[in-house]
């Protein structure tokens, strides 16, 4: 094993510890959820435009309570760490990427929907490799490998919500029950790892605070 | 004859190895120190696995060396610690990295 190789996993280390919180996990299955609430909205009270408008607030609240959790439970108990060039480079690589593979599955999402007359299976399909693509994005840049499972959840659960529409008649294109079970797996795993932070990360007490050079 | 000089030199080499770095427990926490730009004490504590107490020793002495810098501050009300390699501590640490490669690479088998 050479030196090289055990820097870079000390780095990775490092990184690895500021994900242990399972915050990004609950961050992303809300995310997910809004996609299994929204056709219910849709169509019934609100319209298009209302049902959209209604997940910001949900949204902003869920970005707040993350960034207070943070700051008030996860950073007295992991620590906090502030990252050198090399990885601050692969997260701005990392954001680059993602604006062009959104902005890129958005157009593409757009003309697939529009050539195939709105074709389930075709929507469904390049639906589920946008969703493949931004997942084992988010996996590979954070050495977070469990996205690339959350990924595959989500790109299969869109085929199976497809398949539940047109062969058991399940509502709203199988939305609701696809992105919940992905939502619920999400958040739950996410709760999981916060649970296990605070079992395995009590608060230190006054006295070793003291103990600090 | 060649080899025993090549031995002698990777010993020479082994003399001249900074002992400050060398110990285990401060090989890691410079190694942490390395591949970031700061941390806290809670967060070096717990990636390190060292006490309250021994990490604290161990950050003394390096500071004392001038291969760390500890910023004390508060966080609200409670006492917060930084701590970041200075250039000496860097450069210090990439000396040793090359020293010890050599040592070893001049090894026989």
């Amino acid at each position: 094993m050479s030196q090289g190789i055990s820097l870079k996993q000390a780095e990775k280390r490092v990184f690895a510890a500021t994900f242990q919180d399972g915050l990004w996990d609950i961050f992303a299955g809300c995310c997910v959820l809004i996609f299994a609430v929204a056709p219910f909205l849709t169509s019934t009270v609100l319209g298009d435009f209302w049902s959209s408008v209604v997940f910001l607030p949900f949204w902003a609240a869920v970005c707040a309570a993350i960034w207070v959790i943070r700051k008030r439970v996860v950073a007295p108990r992991i620590g906090v760490v502030r990252f050198g060039p090399f990885r601050k480079a692969k997260l701005v690589r990392f954001t680059t990427i993602m604006l062009i593979v959104n902005v890129a599955g958005l157009i593409i999402g757009f003309l697939a929907a529009r050539s195939t007359g709105r074709s389930g299976w075709a929507v469904a399909t390049v639906f589920g490799l946008q969703v493949l693509t931004i997942f084992s994005v988010a996996a590979f840049f954070l050495d977070c490998p469990r996205f690339y499972l959350y990924g595959g959840t989500m790109a299969l659960g869109r085929l199976v919500g497809e398949w539940l529409y047109i062969h058991l008649g399940a509502r709203h294109h199988g939305f609701p029950i696809t992105f919940g079970v992905a939502a619920c797996i999400m958040i739950g795993v996410g709760l999981i790892k916060f649970a296990l932070l605070l079992r395995d990360h009590p608060l230190p007490d006054s006295h070793a605070s003291g103990a600090e050079p | 004859m060649a080899e025993h000089q090549t031995d002698e030199a990777g010993l020479h080499l082994l003399a001249g190895i900074d002992q400050v770095v060398h110990a285990p427990a401060r090989l890691m926490v410079l190694t942490y120190l390395y591949v970031v730009e700061s941390v806290d004490f809670v967060f070096l504590k717990n990636v390190t696995g060292l006490t309250w107490g021994n990490l604290s020793t161990h950050l003394s002495r390096l500071e004392d060396a001038g291969y760390v810098a500890i910023e004390k501050g508060f966080r609200g009300k409670k006492p917060h610690t930084m701590i970041h390699l200075t250039e000496q501590g860097r450069t210090a640490f990439r000396h040793y990295r090359e020293s010890i490669q050599r040592v070893l690479d001049d090894l026989p088998d």
